[in-house]
């Protein structure tokens, strides 16, 4: 084994000895993702609001693997708390998975600017307080991976989803921004964007796909511990190429760059 | 807290953090002195692997980064030029960027005798007098390696290195037909389990050892250091003899530091440019500087890149990090210097970065859509490299008075150079490239540059020692001549340059003035 893929498999089993940590872990695709990784022998705290939807997802884990807290992520004093409390009892965090998103059906006149706020504060506010809490510690140590659960809501925004596409959409852009900031200073701190699809979930539509079986890309994407993958979006189980105008696979023809190939997720 | 660190009157102030600083400190702090690093920079996160990069140039990023924020303002015979130096500001300086060679000088860099007779007529400390101190400074370090077999010294106190890769056995062995005299290079690495062999960036763990990890972590361990980042000094201030404090700029705010000795590390660049910076109606010309001398005989190392290839039948596995050589120091009455593995392979990357830099000082750079051409002749050198690795011939700089680092009138924050090649350089760095090129006939190898490359990375000189006031700025012990409570660690100090990377060097002469301080401070000699 050559010495970057020993890294890769240390920095993996790094990753799987410290805490999980997924938000909106009661209902749907977060239900799913912390049974699969809590039965992967991961120790994952789930975040969400409703008490007793987080003790339900607890009865379907093994005792000793699922920690449910009650916490808002759109409340950044109550986040910062519960990471607190986590480094305490629990260990330090190598993975967030942001996964909590509210989508009000409103029609923008019936939105008011507060209700529409109010959506921004969870999908977009409780990526922006799970991942800055979760930093602490991952800038110390110079490892951590980060899976954000994102959608295509901002491509071509549905009607009565005005709230939901721009915190979506924003959310996206926050991604690729960590990356400017972070990813030449903390290359082993990962941090990849992923769009499940269309699930048959409360949020989603009822013909849809089986959130575990999302959930088995999901976390097969969550400790997929490469460099590599840092501002990368996947699909599904499909690397998702950022696409290339005439222009530049012209450029990286004359510059003798080789065209990219899109990577599949080994669940 | 900043309350109290204005309020306290420290025994030592350290501006800069790096080889210098941090490991001064350290040792003050070690034996029970209370100290107070200022610094620049930033104390950024431990977990960071940044590379020092060029290419990032807005200065707030750069400022998180460590990076030196601003362009170096450089005239180079006569023609200006403004560049992002590979110049650290944060806590380990440019240090926790470096390669981690720590090797000692040859005993004629620092001593005058008959058979070598010395540029400047010798340091006024000489190379026995140092030695104690390579030795304390190779201990802090953790330096490990093999002793040069040509050296004629006492051992010095190195650490067992880790075993060679066989590629590396195969090029020494191959060195070795060619009667040249490899050894494993010195590094101040520990070689801790999945060591990245972080050179070039900063290491995130304390595996390599460097300004930050070996001086001011440890000072801090102690509590007695106490630490201030993002803190800028923008003037020491005093009376003809003394310091009486340091102005300083933090967050917005200006306040004022005292200190019974304050001890300047900002380095080589930074230290004069600060004691420029600081004229007053006692000072007119600067502090420390009545004989005019402060900035002036500034030194850089002259860098020869070699790529070398397999002798045939034989392969290099992986790029080699630990290979020294010092067969070309010293011939025929000529000042050479060391010839080391860069740690590279050249990759395609490599170059293009390499070949970036050299566009970046030449008439063209204004053309940056030409800059991306650069990847062509990379790309081809490339694959004509193949399997060659880069080495390093570190040349040593000759100390003249009008290479200087000077006051930008325009803009006094910023560094800015003064530098003409002298005939004697440039006709002594052919003579190298010849005794390099006849070193390995027979062999495929080249030179990547065309005419001789400053290494910006290792200025010095620019506060040279001595014993006589009129041609010095410091003391023997490194105390500024004019002011009696005002010391100097950086590479500033050196009279000359050498032939081999400056870090022990700094940190040994760093221990020495510790010492010194220690004894001024304990024996009570206090001057208020």
């Amino acid at each position: 084994m050559n010495k970057k893929k020993q890294t890769m498999v240390d920095n993996e089993k790094m990753i799987r000895a410290g805490v999980v940590v997924i938000t909106g872990a009661g209902s749907g695709l977060g239900r799913a993702l912390a049974i699969n990784l809590a039965d992967r022998g991961l120790k994952v705290v789930g975040f969400g609001r409703n008490k007793s939807a987080l003790q339900e997802t607890a009865s379907l884990i093994n005792k000793g693997r699922f920690y449910p807290m009650v916490v808002d992520v759109a409340d950044s004093s109550v986040v910062d708390m519960a990471f607190v409390e986590i480094e305490k009892s629990y260990g330090t965090v190598t993975l967030l998975i942001n996964n909590a998103a509210i989508f009000p059906r409103l029609d923008f006149l019936d939105e008011t600017p507060d209700s529409f706020q109010k959506t921004m504060n969870v999908n977009l506010g409780g990526v922006i307080t799970c991942t800055h809490a979760a930093l602490k510690s991952m800038q110390q140590t110079g490892l951590g991976r980060i899976l954000n659960v994102a959608s295509f809501a901002d491509i071509a925004p549905m009607p009565a989803s005005s709230a939901y596409s721009v915190s979506k959409g924003a959310a996206r852009i926050l991604t690729k921004a960590l990356v400017a900031d972070l990813a030449d200073r903390f290359p082993d701190i990962v941090i990849t964007d992923w769009l499940p699809g269309m699930l048959a979930t409360g949020m989603g539509i009822p013909d849809g796909l089986d959130p575990a079986t999302a959930a088995k890309w999901g976390a097969a994407l969550a400790l997929w511990h490469d460099p590599s993958l840092n501002g990368v979006t996947f699909e599904q189980n499909c690397e998702l190429l950022s696409p290339r105008p005439l222009k530049r696979r012209v450029k990286d023809l004359i510059l003798l760059r080789k065209s990219p190939v899109a990577r599949k997720i080994i669940a | 807290m900043i309350d109290e660190i204005v309020k306290k009157s420290w025994d030592v102030i350290v501006i800069g953090t790096g080889i210098g600083g941090g490991t001064v400190g350290r040792r003050l702090a070690e034996q029970g002195l209370s100290v107070l690093f200022v610094e620049a920079g930033p104390n950024g996160p431990r977990g960071e692997q940044t590379a020092l990069d060029s290419d990032v140039y807005d200065p707030v990023a750069r400022r998180v980064r460590g990076f030196w924020p601003t362009r170096l303002k450089a005239e180079i015979n006569g023609r200006t030029s403004e560049f992002f130096g590979p110049l650290g500001a944060g806590v380990g300086g440019s240090s926790v960027f470096y390669a981690a060679t720590l090797e000692r000088p040859e005993r004629h860099d620092l001593d005058d005798s008959p058979e070598r007779p010395h540029p400047t007529g010798g340091w006024p400390v000489g190379y026995d007098n140092f030695q104690p101190y390579y030795d304390a400074a190779e201990k802090l370090y953790h330096v490990c390696g093999n002793e040069d077999p040509l050296s004629v010294e006492r051992p010095s106190s190195l650490l067992k290195p880790p075993a060679q890769t066989a590629g590396d056995n195969a090029m020494m062995d191959g060195f070795r037909h060619r009667n040249l005299h490899p050894y494993q290079a010195h590094m101040a690495v520990r070689y801790l389990p999945n060591c990245k062999n972080c050179f070039g960036f900063k290491c995130p763990r304390a595996c390599k050892m460097d300004g930050r990890s070996a001086g001011v972590e440890p000072a801090l361990a102690t509590g007695n250091a106490t630490l201030l980042d993002k803190c800028t000094v923008t003037a020491l201030r005093g009376t003809d003899k003394s310091i009486t404090h340091i102005e300083v700029e933090r967050g917005g705010k200006k306040f004022e530091l005292r200190a019974k000795r304050y001890v300047l590390a900002a380095g080589a660049l930074g230290s004069p440019r600060l004691l420029l910076a600081s004229k007053s109606e006692y000072w007119p010309q600067g502090c420390g500087n009545s004989n005019g001398l402060v900035g002036r005989n500034l030194m850089f190392h002259v860098n020869e890149m070699i790529a070398l290839w397999p002798e045939r039948g034989q392969k290099f596995a992986g790029a080699s990090k630990a290979i020294a050589m010092r067969d070309f120091y010293y011939r025929d009455g000529r000042r050479y210097g060391v010839v080391q593995a860069m740690g590279l392979e050249a990759s395609y990357g490599e170059i293009v970065h390499y070949l970036n830099m050299m566009f970046d000082r030449s008439i063209l750079r204004s053309l940056k859509v030409l800059r991306h051409l650069t990847r062509i002749p990379a790309f081809i050198a490339a694959k004509l490299f193949g399997s060659a690795k880069i080495f390093v011939g570190i040349m040593e700089d000759l100390p003249y008075t009008h290479n200087r680092v000077i006051l930008d009138q325009a803009d006094p924050a910023r560094v800015s150079v003064q530098y003409t090649f002298a005939a004697e350089l440039i006709e002594r760095h052919h003579s190298f490239r010849r005794m390099v090129k006849k070193a390995f006939r027979g062999q495929r190898f080249a030179f990547l540059g065309f005419q001789p490359e400053l290494n910006f990375g290792h200025p010095s000189g620019t506060l040279r020692f001595g014993g006589d006031p009129n041609s010095s700025v410091l003391n023997a012990s490194c105390r500024v001549h004019d002011i009696d409570n005002l010391y100097v660690v950086d590479a500033s100090f050196m009279p000359t340059s050498m032939g081999i990377n400056p870090s022990l060097t700094i940190a040994a002469n760093a221990l020495r003035v510790g010492d010194h301080l220690i004894g001024e401070l304990s024996t009570g000699a206090d001057l208020k």
